[in-house]
């Protein structure tokens, strides 16, 4: 009967490479869009990320059925494009924004891991950059999946043909990703300045969505009093005429527009609402990494 | 309170041969108006090293200036050859820190911790695999290490934070209070760990209130006091003392009275004698004593000094707030 041997190995140090400071932030962006996604983690995390896919996606699902069914009657409502589609899907992506950020920077002031992170090599703007990048890229998908979803879909039921249908709607590919980039800012960049001095997640998403809410029914109530630039602080009007100016879509009149602001001074009061919180980030992480 | 460290005795250059793991001159740090660090010149050879002092002393201060977290006001610091903190990066791939308070994610698994923590550190995904396999082994979590941290036993999770400490194999790890927390099992695992790190060729530099805890794990102790080194020097030279310490079975008066007579300075000790002579070991004297006197003794040996004695001796263990 053979018998088993126990070898210890014991204590190998390593002798390859390392890879320092890039190693370090792209460890830290796949952890951090494992932890939004809820990857490797208890079931119980990966339901709410999944919740908000599936109300991303499954719409355009049914929209490119809708088609199908309702194509003999004529043109459909604008409810149904891509313009569209970034109204509708504005409170979710919002919220999803919220939820990114505060799981991507709270826990680890939270639980303690900076400590962890301020013993390897990496500095401040390393750990807010690949934090960030882990952000733009499970937002981004979140985001731009439906409207590929919704292309891909037209394209596959057009009567035009696949190839016919996508080689006449490109543009609809880097117009939907640049407007999705111009949410991303308008609604990550503040969500991210908000995680960052909260050591509490569902503290820091509630008062993030409370604050936004707030100033955008303000500003509508202002506006509709006749004081039409309070417009000027309602951050999805901004980013709804950016939108519109970049998808050459018209889907309703943003306060923004209302307030004299043209969609290219709209951008410029998202970059520096996106500088603005960077600095903010920046300025909390600077001490302690 | 002397302001530069005080060497002990001569075998001090024999363990300094090797070029010194920390090397600060001059080194000055202030938060606001409370200065934490003043003026603090220090050699910290290879091995495993204490560093005591109490709360306010300048512990928690220090090992932030090796990690480069703070700069220092004035003066200079290295780590493993290089100034901090123009190097700090390069410093960090080479140095693990075990902090005091907790720094594990309770959502995730041992393994997958150990791994990101790895790969933190600079190592490819495979090596890191591969350390993280091999040091929660070493540390002896590897059953457990599908386990989340958060039902870890607080034994387990003072383990894995000095697993994480080391998962990239660094050249100098910094221990911050290792051993708070823990009950005595716990607690001698710990430090058995610590000692072993020795053997892994992983320099360390313990940080503890516990002044048993370093007498049993390190090598050379580095005793800071007011944001000063107290002492710095190899721990054989704090313990190893000429004087001898007597129990006698009856009579101590008479035994006391005749080392005395033989030119030796006695002092009571608790239940026994401590008996020092100005030119020498009395060892040889004490035993004629005996023999003359005819008096019995339960114990005899050389004293050994501990940290604490030195600490107090040194004018340390003022309280205060760390710093």
């Amino acid at each position: 009967m053979p018998e088993g041997v126990v070898y210890d190995l014991g204590y190998r140090p390593h002798e390859g490479e390392r890879l320092g400071r890039a190693g370090a932030v792209r460890a830290l962006y796949r952890d951090g869009v494992r932890r939004v996604l809820g990857m490797r983690r208890r079931a119980r995390r990966k339901v709410l990320p999944a919740v908000l896919i599936g109300i991303a996606v499954l719409p355009a699902l049914f929209f490119v059925a809708l088609d199908v069914f309702l194509a003999d009657f004529g043109d459909l409502p604008p409810f149904f494009d891509h313009p569209g589609y970034f109204d509708w899907m504005g409170n979710f992506i919002l919220i999803f924004c919220a939820l990114a950020a505060g799981e991507l920077l709270i826990p680890d002031r939270q639980y303690g891991t900076i400590a962890v992170y301020a013993s390897r090599p990496l500095r401040a703007a390393d750990y807010v950059g690949g934090r960030a990048a882990a952000m733009v890229a499970v937002v981004f998908g979140f985001v731009w999946l439906p409207h590929l979803v919704l292309l891909v879909g037209r394209a596959w039921t057009s009567s035009e043909g696949f190839g016919a249908y996508l080689g006449g709607n490109l543009d609809v590919l880097w117009q939907t990703a640049v407007a999705t980039l111009v949410y991303l800012a308008a609604y990550s960049a503040p969500a991210f300045a908000a995680a960052v001095y909260s050591s509490r997640q569902s503290l820091a998403i509630f008062l993030y969505l409370v604050a936004f809410y707030a100033v955008f029914a303000t500003a509508h109530a202002v506006v509709a009093a006749g004081y039409r630039i309070v417009g000027i602080v309602s951050l999805p009007d901004h980013a709804g005429s950016v939108k519109d100016w970049i998808m050459g879509s018209d889907t309703q009149e943003w306060l923004a527009e209302a307030a004299g602001i043209t969609p290219a001074l709209s951008l410029l009061i998202i970059a520096a609402i996106t500088g603005a919180s960077a600095w903010l980030v920046m300025r909390r992480y600077r001490s302690e990494l | 309170m002397p302001s530069a460290p005080a060497r002990l005795g001569g075998t001090a250059t024999s363990v300094s041969v090797m070029p010194p793991t920390v090397a600060a001159s001059g080194l000055r740090f202030a938060y606001g108006d409370i200065v934490a660090l003043s003026g603090l010149d220090l050699e910290i050879p290879s091995g495993l090293i204490g560093l005591v002092g109490a709360n306010g002393a300048g512990k928690t201060t220090l090992l932030k200036l090796l990690l480069g977290i703070l700069s220092p006001a004035a003066g200079k610091v290295e780590v493993l050859g290089r100034p901090m903190p123009e190097r700090t990066l390069e410093v960090r791939s080479r140095v693990g820190y075990m902090p005091e308070g907790p720094c594990l994610p309770p959502d995730q698994t041992a393994s997958d911790f150990l791994i990101y923590a790895a790969e933190l550190g600079g190592l490819p995904l495979r090596a890191a695999r591969q350390r993280a396999s091999d040091v929660l082994t070493i540390v002896g979590l590897h059953e457990e290490r599908f386990r989340p941290l958060g039902g870890f036993s607080t034994g387990m999770q003072q383990r894995a934070k000095l697993a994480q400490a080391i998962v990239h194999d660094p050249e100098l790890v910094l221990l911050d209070e290792p051993t708070a927390g823990l009950d005595p099992e716990g607690r001698e695992e710990m430090l058995d760990l610590i000692t072993r790190l020795d053997d892994f060729g992983i320099n360390a530099v313990v940080s503890s209130h516990v002044l048993p805890d370093i007498e049993r794990t390190c090598t050379w102790v580095v005793m800071l006091d007011g944001g000063k080194v107290l002492r710095s020097g190899p721990l054989t030279d704090l313990s190893t003392t000429e004087s001898v310490h007597l129990e006698v079975l009856d009579d101590r008066d008479r035994v006391a009275a005749a080392l005395e007579a033989s030119g030796a300075v006695v002092t009571p000790d608790g239940n026994g004698l401590l008996v020092t002579l100005a030119d020498g070991d009395p060892s040889g004297l004490v035993r004629d004593v005996l023999a003359d006197t005819g008096v019995g003794i339960r114990r005899m040996g050389p004293r050994r000094i501990t940290l604490e004695d030195v600490y107090l001796a040194g004018g340390g263990g003022q309280g205060g707030e760390d710093a």
